[in-house]
């Protein structure tokens, strides 16, 4: 930083405003990360991303990753994302959606995008400047990566379970407002495309899409809560009643396979992650 | 009725095996209008047979077991009939999003338009329709519709061109991609392209 030209200056200063004015927090004060606001992080970041990349071989040793999965406390916005991202799409029903945080990310994004093409439009600017609005690019364009996943997963859900959404209040409660327009359009749609296509031209007494003839499955596809997940504790958790007399007390770090059901709670205040 | 020594079901079989068939190979096979409409007869068919037993049916001896199992038959044709038509929009949702969400890709493509029938291609349409409501949400910041198979490592990337596609703008200006030229450009600008197969990514 032994440039001192005007154009350098404000390159600094318009960082710094674009820094203090995000909610990470405590990580301002150090000297250089300033500029490079979604890089400081980069090294826990990295690891989360290759274990994303090769998210089966992230699953069949989840012992040896376990020890860099440990998230603290004071976590970045990004990596809080991350978690939920891992949670999401481990986890076979939907979470509930984390708009502040989101919201906040996606401004974040806009910003960093907007300072990094006023700066790169500075003609004066130095070799070692040029890097860094490089690496602000790039890690621009990882962070959005994460963001693309975790709606897609949602949305993946969100299709799979239309008709289920709108016939549940409670599920309703952990959606968003987009979220629940889009099931609502697509509950929707595949009605009607199962009436135009199938049930418009069978005889009266056979054209319902909701009859429940025994001994077959339901129309509606719920979550299967059954459904076994990995998970890992991030601090001591409260001992897990499987039945009357089985009860697993997961301590910090450990890892365990369990039916999704049992560790719902737990996932929901933070105590452990799936993985 | 095609042959006289067929069972119950006989059809509704064949049109899930298209499905599993599907699955396995992992293609999009032609939809059956033939076999989906000989079902329906087929469903009309046994309607006609339960009402005539319904009406002969006596009060005093409960539903006769012939009742019983045209009715069986009947849930589980029109659930394989649903099942078919389920199995085969999943599929187009795939193509869709395997696609970046670009629906003209598809519908322009004879092979594919073939397959499809006329309410799948109505179907398409109105899915496209909304989720690109739904991008609507994101279109400040990113594009949801973009491919999330793997992490971005690099900004620019090589790509050879396979397919001419035009004058595309990107950052640098707009470029005239034409078949077998190579280029460096910025992933963002392009990566649709890839995605849709005009451009290949040179490793």
């Amino acid at each position: 930083m032994s440039r001192s030209s005007v154009s350098a200056m404000d390159w600094e200063a318009q960082f710094k405003a674009d820094t203090s004015t995000s909610i990470r927090s405590g990580k301002n004060g150090k000297s250089r990360t300033g500029a490079l606001a979604l890089d400081s992080d980069n090294e826990d970041q990295d690891i989360t991303m290759a274990s994303a990349s090769e998210s089966n071989s992230a699953r069949a040793r989840p012992v040896s990753v376990a020890p860099e999965l440990y998230i603290q406390e004071d976590e970045s916005p990004l990596s809080q994302l991350t978690k939920h991202w891992m949670n999401e799409r481990h986890a076979p029903d939907i979470l509930p959606a984390q708009e502040e945080l989101l919201a906040s990310l996606l401004d974040h994004i806009r910003r960093q995008s907007d300072a990094v093409q006023l700066l790169r439009g500075e003609p004066s600017a130095s070799e070692e400047e040029h890097i860094r609005i490089m690496l602000v690019q790039m890690e621009v364009e990882r962070v959005k990566f994460i963001v693309r996943s975790y709606v897609r997963t949602r949305l993946f859900k969100i299709e799979k379970f239309a008709r289920f959404i709108m016939t549940d209040a409670t599920i309703q409660t952990r959606i968003t407002t987009a979220e629940r327009a889009h099931a609502s359009r697509h509950a929707h749609l595949t009605d009607r495309h199962f009436h135009n296509s199938v049930l418009q031209s069978l005889p009266e007494t056979q054209s319902h899409l909701d009859d429940t003839p025994i001994f077959m499955p339901p129309m509606i596809t719920k979550p299967d809560e059954s459904r076994p997940v990995f998970v890992h504790a991030l601090r001591d958790c409260p001992p897990i009643r499987f039945h009357e007399d089985l009860t697993l007390e997961m301590k910090h770090g450990h890892i365990s396979l369990m039916p999704f059901s049992f560790i719902e709670q737990l996932l929901l205040r933070g105590y452990v992650e799936l993985i | 009725m095609s042959t006289d020594t067929r069972q119950f079901g006989d059809l509704a079989t064949q049109l899930v095996m298209e499905s599993r068939r599907s699955s396995q190979t992992d293609a999009l096979l032609k939809y059956n209008d033939s076999l989906v409409r000989s079902l329906l007869r087929e469903q009309r068919d046994l309607e006609r047979a339960a009402e005539a037993l319904e009406a002969g049916m006596n009060e005093f001896q409960g539903p006769p077991p012939a009742l019983l199992i045209i009715q069986t038959a009947i849930s589980r044709n029109k659930r394989c009939l649903l099942a078919y038509h389920s199995h085969r929009i999943d599929r187009l949702r795939d193509l869709y999003w395997a696609v970046g969400g670009a629906l003209p890709h598809i519908l322009n493509n004879q092979d594919t338009r073939s397959k499809l029938s006329p309410h799948e291609v109505d179907y398409l349409r109105q899915y496209n329709s909304s989720v690109m409501e739904f991008r609507s949400e994101f279109s400040h910041e990113l594009d949801i519709t973009a491919s999330i198979t793997n992490a971005p490592k690099d900004l620019h990337v090589l790509v050879h061109v396979v397919r001419d596609c035009g004058v595309i703008q990107t950052e640098l200006g707009s470029i005239d991609f034409q078949k077998g030229q190579r280029f460096m450009v910025r992933r963002a600008d392009i990566e649709h392209l890839i995605v849709q197969g005009y451009l290949e990514e040179v490793s």
